[in-house]
């Protein structure tokens, strides 16, 4: 726990927590302070001077907020008349040179300029000479447009290219009100982080290739989630929305702080693997290339249980703990040995000191907590001496090329249970469609043995079942989660105490 | 009037040449500085009430006494030769012709403050001049004035001159460091101060090159005899710079404390081509005008120059004549500071090229009153809400045109751009 | 000031000819970050060139082992660094003001005739580039100019006609 401190706020005592900036910490007890350029990520630059404060009583009577640390004692004054005029003072100089003309910018609905305008301005311009102008909608790389004129140098995009990601592609260049944001000639950004500045800037200065225009923003709504491309497990925010007549779609997925696991920031990588959550979905059912029911499906795999001289189970290390038991109960009641041989999910030396992990499985450490043999020799033993191959989305492809896989399913019966159609689960010979990570809840251990849960995001209208869902229509013992919560706290010792309810969202570290 | 204390050997032929610059004493005060503690030389400063001379006037024994003991971390010295305000040119004068002075003078301040590191900033417009210092330090280095052990005694002190590329604000002295750290010349947001984390983030003095060059004089004679020039709170003397409207412009030493007017008279030979005096800069362009009765009454010395609610400054005197319109000197004051304006923090960054473009339009004629009550809110607006002074070297100058000669703005406005300059002739 | 973030660049690869790379490596050794050698190593490459390409830059940055956003920064923002070739006599012209003071625009307008290019241009011969420059520390002697670095003080047009005179 935190030391706690006392100062007064406008004359009312708060406590906060000492050590902090005076942003942070009362903004922590729900008294927010303008600011542009501080960001908690990358520290108090001072450069925008949207947060200054009074302070009575000794030392200078005007602090930028950022830069003052809370005191106790402190007596800072935020709604005196004449600190609310230094704010839309210095508001109006902040938007003198900037275009304001948000029905048209992207930002618009989630810019703070926008915000503080119509909080401490909303007056008509008094500027009756010419605007500055710069450049506009320029390619930084990485996906990344940039406006200059949007832009209001808060230099947090500078900040995180070199302090962050240590690549040092973005500048401010001159110097007055011709000051710009630049890339050197040649020299674009190219960095795995780098629309993270996107999500930075304050103003709709950077905005996303990707994302640009698709949506305005408060048409869509937000989901917290948590990324399955590789075992960081970085924390999201899913923006989706249902336009009429449509299904429910991703516009993009963003970074939510989450200090334990991703910090502020995630990788592009992972920001853009939204889009495998709305497209190459399977959507139907498929017995030899033929659509079919779900429940034909089902009547269909449990025919091939019958006639198969033995079965082999896979399971993708993406699966979440609650769907990895379900799939182990299935297999010890047909008796199938179970396999996670995922070795083509390790992508070795991919990986960086910083976020992105080797390791592109979402769940590796939940194969581990419950014993799930991953050796390659043990599945393709165990294959080799199966007539049945029940998948659970676990993608082979990654490992094994065209030719072997062809060979590795030679005179093989194949059952996938898969979310996405894909070559490999084309080859399969009965198809069962699931909900992707977005549109089921769960649970994962990520790389660093923490525990995080997530919700259902995403509704879509054919909703595909939960892979735990399909394990029980298929014989599973297990049918509902408190069966299967039963069973985890059984077998893995960690687990004892798990009680998906009581996990904090910031993710419970594994001892 | 005038006094030879910092300018003794400036009309000395080859007087910057060390053989000739030790014939007339130069270094004479590295032994006895040796033989005194670091403290004692702080104190000597601090009792001869030098203040420094690069603008603010703050007293250079005292920010001595600011640095941090034992951090483990070097001190820095900086001297600032960035001489950038307009209307200020005396440092340059001790650069070409007295350099050994100020070496000696950084070699007192450096045993001062435990310092084995100097940066010299000067401006990169000094070309001649950097060569002239350049030369200078390799002299003292070669004489063993520098280096491994300053005249023989257990001493080490490196001193780097570092060139300026046409910024005014590295001037400032974080700013400065910025620079010196290979960067734009930002100034910092303080705290912390540079006596505290400076370059390289370590401690850090920075003095003018007057306020160094000031130190062998005081170390040699006292700080008694340093003090019989000057007032009691503005002690010494001054290398005042007198540009602009007079007979005979130029740099003079001179006591602090003399009266303004009879210094322009006898010193400059007054106003030039017998015309009648409109206004006095009295400290460099960002210090506010006096008007011609204000003048009358003030001393050159900081304590009068407060009293007259404008500043000593860097001792650059401009003095305007009748002919002088003051709204184009409004202009091309704002212009000078919105060009040098950092860019870094917003009111400055923008306000100071707003200000530009509305007192434009007033030169063009096409401005209206409204635009001149505007100028001055923004003086206001601007002024101590930013992380340096830079912008309030252009607001406090600008604010004191804009009260004191109001009319002749608004005469733009109601009688037209020419009617209002021809008034001017 | 005017945007100078547009670079020039040569096409050809930028190096320190032996003297300066000698002179960089031995001001190296006077910092103890390599960040500080931005602006001297500016310096030397418009000393070589007479201005500075990007390639320069890059070139810079690489040899500092920082980034070259950094060195493009600096280059940018001083505004003594030529960013283009500049006339084989750069003519700067003060025009702060105590040089305001004492008529420096008779001076421009003189140069401005004289040679026909405007302050931020070049003669099409290349001979002259004019630029209008803040103060230069020379008030005392205003109106001062300042040709390819060398100062000429109290200057009227007759001094000027005869300096001009004597630059080919
Ligand atoms: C915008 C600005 C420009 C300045 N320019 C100079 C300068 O050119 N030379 C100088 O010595 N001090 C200058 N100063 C003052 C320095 O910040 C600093 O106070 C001084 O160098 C300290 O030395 P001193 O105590 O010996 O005067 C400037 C200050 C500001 C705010
Ligand atoms: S682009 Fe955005 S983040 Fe970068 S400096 Fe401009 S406003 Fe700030
Ligand atoms: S680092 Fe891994 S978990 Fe985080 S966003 Fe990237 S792919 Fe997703
Ligand atoms: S006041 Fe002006 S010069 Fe000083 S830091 Fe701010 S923008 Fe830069
Ligand atoms: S947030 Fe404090 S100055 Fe920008
Ligand atoms: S004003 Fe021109 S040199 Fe100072």
């Amino acid at each position: 726990m935190a030391e706690m401190i006392k100062l007064f706020v406008n004359g009312n005592e708060v406590e906060v927590e000492a050590g902090k900036n005076l942003i942070d910490a009362i903004g922590a007890v729900g008294i927010e302070i303008p600011h542009l350029c501080y960001h908690p990520a990358l520290g108090a630059d001072g450069n925008c001077r949207m947060c200054l404060v009074g302070l009575e009583e000794g030392g200078p009577p005007l602090v930028p907020a950022c830069k003052t640390p809370a005191a106790e004692g402190m007596k800072v004054l935020l709604d005196a008349d004449h600190i609310k005029k230094i704010q839309h003072d210095v508001l109006e100089f902040q938007l003198i040179n900037h275009p304001v003309d948000c029905p048209v910018c992207d930002q618009a609905g989630e810019c703070s300029l926008q915000d503080y305008y119509m909080t401490y301005d909303g007056q008509k311009s008094r500027m009756t000479v010419p605007q500055v102008t710069k450049s506009k909608k320029m390619d930084f790389g990485c996906g990344v447009v940039h406006d200059q004129e949007r832009c209001v140098l808060c230099g947090r995009c500078v900040r995180f290219c070199r302090q962050i990601t240590r690549t040092g592609e973005l500048g401010i260049v001159n110097r007055t009100d011709t000051a710009r944001v630049a890339i050197f000639p040649g020299r674009p950004l190219d960095n795995r982080y780098a629309v993270n500045v996107v999500d930075l800037c304050p103003v709709g200065a950077m905005t996303s290739a990707d994302f640009r225009f698709k949506q305005r923003v408060w048409f869509m709504k937000k989901e917290r989630g948590v990324c399955h491309g590789c075992s960081r497990g970085c924390n999201i925010t899913i923006d989706h929305n249902r336009e009429k007549d449509q299904d429910d779609l991703i516009y993009r997925f963003r970074p939510l702080f989450n200090e334990q696991v991703n910090g502020y920031f995630i990788c592009d990588e992972g920001r853009l693997s939204y889009r495998d959550e709305n497209e190459n979905r399977l959507t139907e059912a498929r017995l030899s290339k033929t659509t079919i029911s779900l429940d034909r499906a089902v009547t269909a795999s449990l025919k091939e249980f019958k006639r198969a001289e033995g079965i082999v189970i896979l399971i993708s290390p993406d699966c979440s703990l609650e769907q990895m038991v379900s799939i182990k109960s299935l297999a010890e009641e047909l008796g199938a040995p179970l396999s996670g041989f995922s070795d083509g999910y390790i992508k070795k030396g991919d990986g960086d000191d910083y976020l992105i992990q080797d390791d592109k499985a979402a769940n590796r450490a939940g194969l581990t907590a419950l014993n799930i043999d991953s050796s390659q020799s043990a599945f393709e033993e165990a294959l080799a001496k199966a007539g049945l191959l029940i998948n659970f989305n676990n993608d082979l492809s990654l490992f094994y090329d065209e030719s072997s896989l062809k060979k590795l399913f030679k005179e093989k019966r194949v059952i996938g249970v898969t979310s996405r159609d894909t070559k490999l689960f084309q080859m399969a010979n009965l198809v069962i469609p699931v909900a992707s990570f977005t549109e089921y809840s769960g649970s994962i251990i990520n790389c660093d043995n923490i525990l995080q849960t997530f919700n259902r995001a995403i509704t879509k209208n054919d909703a595909p079942l939960d892979m735990s869902e399909v394990a029980a229509l298929l014989g599973g013992p297990l049918k509902t989660n408190g069966d299967r919560y039963d069973k985890l706290k059984k077998i893995v010792v960690s687990l004892n105490d798990f009680n998906p309810d009581t996990i904090p969202a910031t993710g419970l570290k594994l001892t | 009037m005038e006094v030879k204390i910092l300018s003794a050997k400036f009309d000395i032929e080859d007087g910057h040449k060390l053989e000739i610059a030790k014939q007339h004493g130069a270094y004479a005060t590295i032994d006895k500085l040796f033989s005194m503690k670091p403290e004692e030389v702080i104190e000597e400063v601090r009792n001869s009430g030098l203040r420094g001379r690069g603008g603010a006037g703050f007293p250079a024994g005292v920010k001595w006494g600011f640095l941090p003991k034992g951090t483990g971390k070097p001190v820095y010295l900086a001297v600032n030769s960035d001489e950038s305000e307009p209307a200020t040119f005396k440092d340059r004068y001790i650069l070409v012709k007295d350099p050994h002075m100020m070496i000696e003078g950084i070699i007192i301040c450096s045993y001062a403050i435990g310092s084995h590191d100097t940066y010299i900033y000067i401006r990169g417009e000094y070309t001649s001049q950097v060569k002239a210092l350049q030369a200078a330090i390799d002299e003292a280095y070669e004489a063993g004035y520098l280096g491994d052990k300053v005249a023989g005694h257990d001493f080490k002190l490196e001193v780097t001159v570092h060139r300026g590329a046409g910024a005014y604000v590295c001037g400032e002295e974080t700013g400065l460091l910025e620079s010196i750290e290979g960067k734009k010349g930002q100034p910092r947001a303080k705290p912390p101060f540079p006596a505290v984390a400076g370059l390289y983030g370590c401690p850090t003095i920075i003095n003018n090159v007057q306020s160094i060059a000031s130190l062998p004089f005081i170390l040699e004679k006292g700080a008694e005899a340093y003090k019989v020039y000057g007032t009691e709170k503005s002690s010494g003397t001054h290398l005042f710079g007198i540009s602009g409207h007079v007979e005979k412009p130029g740099m003079y030493e001179l006591p602090l404390g003399l009266p303004l007017l009879e210094v322009v008279e006898k010193v400059a030979g007054g106003v030039w081509k017998g015309r009648k005096l409109k206004g006095v800069i009295p400290g460099g362009s960002s210090t506010p005008v006096l008007t011609p009765e204000e003048a009358k009454t003030v001393t050159l010395d900081y304590e009068s120059m407060a009293e007259h609610k404008t500043m000593f400054g860097s001792g650059g005197i401009v003095v305007l004549d009748e002919t002088v319109d003051m709204v184009k000197l409004v202009e091309n004051l704002i212009y000078f500071y919105h060009h040098e304006s950092c860019g870094q923090c917003t009111p400055c960054r923008e306000g100071l090229g707003w200000m530009l473009k509305i007192i434009k339009k007033v030169v063009r004629g096409e401005g209206e009153i409204s635009d001149i009550d505007l100028l001055s809110e923004l003086c206001d607006n601007i002024e101590m809400k930013t992380v340096c002074v830079l912008s309030a070297a252009c607001t406090m100058p600008v604010r004191s045109y804009l009260t004191k000669f109001r009319h002749e703005f608004d005469a733009y406005v109601s009688e037209g751009a020419s009617t209002a300059e021809a008034n001017q002739e | 000031m005017s945007d100078r973030s547009q670079l020039i660049s040569t096409g050809e690869p930028f190096k320190f000819d032996q003297e300066r790379d000698t002179e960089f490596e031995r001001l190296i050794k006077r910092y103890p970050e390599r960040e500080s050698m931005i602006l001297p190593a500016l310096w030397l490459t418009q000393e070589q060139e007479g201005w500075i390409s990007a390639e320069a830059i890059a070139y810079i940055a690489d040899r500092i082992g920082t980034f070259a956003s950094k060195v493009f920064e600096c280059a940018t923002f001083y505004t003594m660094y030529h960013l283009h070739p500049m006339g084989k006599y750069h003519i700067c012209v003060c025009r702060t003001l105590s040089c305001w003071l004492r008529d420096k625009q008779a001076i421009v307008d003189y140069l401005r005739d004289e040679i026909g290019i405007e302050p931020g241009q070049k003669s099409e011969d290349g001979k002259f580039s004019l630029e209008e420059v803040e103060c230069l520390g020379h008030c005392g002697t205003a109106p001062v100019v300042q040709i390819n670095g060398e100062f000429h003080e109290e200057m009227d047009v007759e001094k000027l006609t005869a300096l001009l005179a004597e630059l080919n």
